[in-house]
Order: structure tokens, then sequence, then C-alpha cells
């Protein structure tokens, strides 16, 4: 499902609530059935989450990153897990580079290498495209369609308006903190969205 | 403010005040002064309830802290911050009075006095108390923050006073304030227990006040962003 | 099991990005060795002996070089946020404390090597005829003031006095550090026996043991919103 939304919507609001990050102060979140328990390390296990930031260690190389953030996981069998993520999202042969020497788009690469290494059902991503080079944007757009495999949930967050409804299932507007739309993807035509998006979004004020 | 608070408060008050009256005519014209000291060891009768209840005020705040740490309701960090500064106030007075005292009768403004270097000390942990309060950007934040810091402190100051009084043994200074106790005579006992029950009312009645304020005004600052505001912000219990 | 691999996961990395950047460590030893000299002028060997005070210099010593150190335990997770990523996962918290504490262990143990190492150096100072107890009562004391200082740590940095804060919260705190401390070193520094310096050891013991049962229970509220 893609969001769509002006700035202070609340849509990070709604991935922090998402990720256990946030506590609702009201309602709850399931997850196929299972509801989020604040603090429960089990929810943080099927949720994986692509921020703007990169949540790296610029010191360490690529494969100490992911192996550290497996071992957090208590992920088995890493020597296998951890090259296997890193050719997904093509950065194999920098493996022993140190994080810090990547640019912005491999650094993304990196981070949602991070954010799918224990296989999560829900996946949460803010802004993913923002800052990436058309490689980047590329491989990030194939990595997700591969999601696409009917065993996960995937939120995207985003302001482009293209991207966004590429690989979206579902849409759903978001402003003030409440959803105003939200449908299927052959509810909306993708040629009228950025009018109908902006009627919406005016409409709340 | 609610007219419950408002009321036990003003009682407590009033009762504390009458009993500061009492205190005053007790200290100043009718305790016999004390053999060794001369009439400087009145100051004695402000002192020693001022350290109590400034230990009192700090087991509350504590105490508060860990039950608002475990069950998220606001009032109790409202009583927390309204003891910590009404224990901050009298840990003051204790500070003040200790080195007027020893002044005057020894001539040295500090010893290492173990108990007075102990009240020092939880001076200490309640500005760091407050600080950490004042310098988040979430209030939020600052009162979870504040709350770690006093349990921790509460639960160091037994062993912080193991270790004055026993650097005091180790380095023996002048034989500073005369122990209260069992030990006194009637009269002087009389007037330690009504100094002690004097602040501890004038204590509780601040307390209630200030927690009441503090009630006050957290609903008034609800009300202002329900009214304009972002609906995503989390409510608060009141 | 998976605890453990998971507290072992935060050491590890702390200490490999310490070991890279150097940042800390380096801090900390210059810190030590201009101490060294600038208490070398500040006492005047004719009138005290240094031997005499050096128990009471070398844990100041260490406290302030430490509370550098300290207090930039969780700074290089602010870069890109990757705290938040931590927190993103499984890791209990306390597990995440106690790395982060056991982490900063080693880290002061290099320190205090450091320190003893200046002083014996400029000071030609004896240390007895228990270096085992020494170390033991040295490495005790440590684990007290590491396991609040991680504590604190992670409430300063979030805080907008930064770092500042930290020696304000700590000082009050680590006065039964220093007196026990103080007092076992320098026991055992002028010849006592092991003996002498048993209550002191248990004090430290206990200290030890509050603030690390304290900092693991406390820790999730601090990091957590």
């Amino acid at each position: 499902m893609t969001v769509f939304g002006p700035n202070g919507a609340g849509k990070t609001t709604l991935l922090n609530v998402l990720s256990g990050g946030l506590k609702p102060s009201e309602g709850e979140v399931f997850l196929r059935g299972t509801p989020l328990r604040s603090g429960d390390p089990e929810w943080h296990r099927r949720v994986g989450v692509l921020s703007h930031q990169s949540f790296l260690y610029g010191h360490l190389t690529l494969e100490e990153n992911l192996r550290f953030y497996g071992q957090l996981f208590e992920l088995p069998d890493l020597s296998r897990r951890v090259p296997e993520r890193l050719e997904q999202v093509g950065l194999l042969r920098r493996s022993k580079s140190r994080a810090r020497t990547l640019s912005r788009g491999m650094r993304q690469r990196l981070a949602l290498a991070r954010t799918l290494l224990h296989d999560p059902e829900l996946v949460l991503l803010d802004e993913p495209y923002t800052g990436l080079d058309a490689h980047a944007a590329a491989v990030l757009r194939e990595v997700l369609a591969s999601l696409k495999d009917g065993r996960r949930t995937v939120i995207l967050v985003t302001h482009n308006i293209s991207q966004g409804l590429e690989l979206a299932d579902r849409v759903a507007i978001q402003a003030r903190g409440r959803f105003i739309f939200l449908g299927d993807r052959w509810e909306v035509d993708a040629d009228t969205f950025e009018q109908f998006y902006r009627a919406k979004v005016e409409e709340v004020g | 403010m609610s007219a419950k608070i408002r009321w036990s408060g003003a009682v407590l008050g009033f009762l504390g005040l009458a009993l500061v009256l009492l205190l005053h005519w007790q200290v100043f014209f009718w305790v016999p002064t004390e053999r060794t000291m001369g009439v400087v060891q009145r100051i004695f009768y402000i002192h020693v309830p001022a350290a109590w209840v400034a230990f009192l005020a700090f087991g509350i705040v504590a105490l508060c802290s860990a039950m608002y740490l475990w069950l998220k309701d606001e009032r109790l960090d409202m009583a927390a911050v309204s003891a910590a500064e009404g224990g901050m106030l009298f840990t003051t007075i204790v500070i003040l009075t200790g080195p007027l005292w020893a002044r005057v009768a020894w001539g040295t403004w500090w010893t290492w006095e173990p108990r007075l270097t102990l009240t020092l000390l939880l001076w200490f942990i309640y500005l760091g108390y407050f600080l950490v309060r004042a310098s988040t950007e979430n209030p939020q934040r600052g009162r979870r923050f504040a709350a770690v810091v006093g349990i921790v402190g509460v639960l160091n100051i037994p062993l912080i006073h193991l270790s004055v009084q026993f650097f005091r043994s180790l380095h023996p200074g002048p034989v500073v304030l005369k122990p209260e106790g069992p030990s006194l005579p009637g009269d002087m006992l009389t007037t330690l227990f009504t100094g002690l029950g004097a602040f501890t009312l004038f204590f509780l009645s601040f307390f209630l006040f200030r927690y009441g304020l503090e009630r006050m005004r957290q609903a008034s600052l609800h009300r202002e962003m329900a009214g304009g505001g972002d609906p995503q912000l989390q409510g608060v219990s009141s | 099991m998976g605890y453990l691999r998971q507290v072992g996961a935060v050491v590890w990395k702390d200490l490999v990005v310490e070991l890279r950047t150097r940042e800390r460590v380096a801090a900390m030893g210059g810190f030590t060795v201009l101490v060294g000299v600038l208490f070398n002028y500040a006492i005047d060997p004719t009138v005290v002996e240094p031997q005499a005070i050096a128990s009471g210099l070398i844990w100041m010593t260490i406290v302030f070089g430490g509370m550098l150190g300290l207090g930039r335990t969780f700074h290089l997770e602010e870069e890109e946020g990757a705290f938040q990523g931590v927190l993103l996962s499984p890791i209990p918290r306390d597990a995440l404390y106690l790395g982060k504490v056991l982490a900063n262990f080693f880290l002061l143990t290099v320190v205090t090597l450091m320190v003893f190492g200046v002083f014996a150096l400029f000071f030609g100072l004896r240390f007895g005829e228990h270096p085992g107890a020494l170390a033991g009562v040295i490495l005790l004391g440590i684990v007290g003031f590491v396991a609040i200082g991680t504590l604190f740590s992670a409430i300063s940095v979030r805080t907008s006095m930064g770092e500042t804060l930290l020696p304000i919260l700590m000082f009050p705190l680590l006065i039964p550090v220093v007196i026990f401390g103080v007092t076992a070193t320098s026991s055992l520094m002028a010849g006592l026996p092991v003996s002498e310096v048993d209550g002191n050891l248990r004090m430290l013991g206990a200290f030890a043991v509050v603030s690390l049962a304290a900092g693991a229970g406390l820790f999730r509220y601090v990091v957590e919103d």
C-alpha cells in the first residue's frame, strides 16, 4: 500500500506507530491477527523499517553492518544470508568496504538489505526514493517488486506520485493525521491522480 | 484546583503555621540553653527537622517516580515534582543553617560531618533532577529522565551515607551536631518534635498546593492543545 | 544463549568502532598524560610525597578521564540514526545496556592502565605487595562507575545540555566509589594486607551490583518513548 500526503500529515508518525516505536494514544495495531504489544521484541522480528536515516555504522564494513543486525535479530546462518542480501541489492562486490565510503544511493541500498535481512512480514518504507540516483532507484524498484509475493505487507510512504503508484495495490491519502482516501489501485486513475490528490488535500484544508 | 486539595492544603498549612509559631516560642523563650554550645545550639531545632523533611521528600520523589515509570500516570509525576520542590527547599535550609551553626560554634564554615555532607550531596541530586527535567525538548522525556535520576539517587543514598560515615571514621574532625534522640532531655526533645511536626506539616501543605497547581497547569495545557491542535498527540489521563 | 550473543554483538560492534576511530581512547589517553604532567607541576614534592597522595590522584584522573569517554558512549550512534535501528530490533533493552556497559568497561580498563603507567613513570610509585588485589579494587570501582555512567550518558545525550550534564548527575553518586576505592588503593599501595581492605571491597561490590541492577532495569525508560 502506498500512502501519500503533504508534510505534517502524520505519515512518519503512522510508520512509527506501526513499527512499535511510538505508542498510539488510542486503538491497536494488528498484524495477521496478532496485536502489537508495546515493547514486545517479537513484533520487531516481524517488521522491517527503511527510514530517511540508514541506521548504519559508517566505520563498519557493509558485511559487518549486516552481521551486526543479523546477530541482534538472532538470525541463523549469517554467512549465507548476508552475502545473499548484498547480492540482491547489488552491493556484494563492495562488502568489505566501510559503509561511510558509500554514496547516498548505495547507502540506501545497504539499508534496504538491512531492512529485509530478517525477512519481515511487514515492511515499512519512509520516502525511500529520496535522494536516489536512477540506478539506485531502479534497484529499489526491483527489490520492492520482488516483495510482492503475497506473504507480506509493504507500506510505502512518499511524495512522489508516479513512483508511489507504480507498485501499489492499494492507495491511501493521509492529511492531518487521518486517511482521507483509502482504496484499491484500480479505483484510481494514474493520469488524473495528481489533481485528485490535490483536490482531496484542499478539501481538508 | 480541586476543592479537596485546596482545603486540605490550607488546613495543613494553618496547622503547620500554628506549630511554627509554637516552635518559635519554644525555641526562643522556653527551651533551656544547651550547656556546651550556648545559644547558637538553638539552630538545631530548625536544622534537624529541615533535614528530616528533606529526606522524607526525596523518599516521596523516588516512590512516585518508580510508580510513574511503572503505571505511567502523569499525576504521579506531578506528585514527584511537587515533593522535589519542597524537598529542595528544605535541603537548602539544612545546608544554610549547618555552616551558620558551625561558624558560630566552632569557627569554621564547613566540616565534613557525614550527615551534613550527605545532605549537600542530596542537594546536588535534586539539582540533577531539575536540570534533567528542564533541559529536554520533549517534556514527557524530561519527566521520565527525572524519574530515573530520582530512583538511582534513592538507591545510592544509603551507600553514600555509609561511605561518608566511613570517611569520617578515618578522619575524625570536630565533634559536630550533638546527637539528637532519646538522650535529649525532655524539653529539648519536645521542641525537636514540635519542629519536626511543624516542618512536616508545612511541607505537606506546600506539596498539596504545588500538586494542585501542577494539575491545573497540565489541564490548561491540554485544553489549549486539544482546542486547535494536532490529533496525534498522546492523551494524558487526568 | 541468544541473549548473550546479542550482548556480545553490541560489545564487539562498539569495540571495533572504537578501534577504527580511536576517538575516545585518544581523548582519554591524551588527558591522562597531560594530567600526569600537570600534577607534577602542581605538587611540590618537598612538601608532599607523591606516594602518599598517589591513590587519590590516580582515582581522580580515572574519574575525570573516564567521564570524557563515557559522555561519548552514544555519540556515534546518532550519526545515521543507528541507535534507532538497534531499538527496532528485538534486542532486550537490558541486553543493550549491558553490552554498552561491558564495552565501556574495557575502554576504561585501557585508560586505567594508561593512568597507572603514566603515574608510575612520572612519580616512581610503589604499588604494594598485592597487585592482584589492587587490580581487583580498581576494576570493581570501574564497574560501578561505568554502570551509572552508561545510564546517565544515555540521558544526557538526549538533553540540550548534552555531555556537560553528565558530571553534574554523576558526582554525588560517585562519592562511595571514590571514598572506598581510594582508601582501599592507598592501603594496598602502602603494603597493607588484603584483609584490611575487605570491607571496602564489599562496599565497592555492593555499589557495582546496585548500579548494574538499576541501570539494567531503568535503561528501557530512557531509550524508549
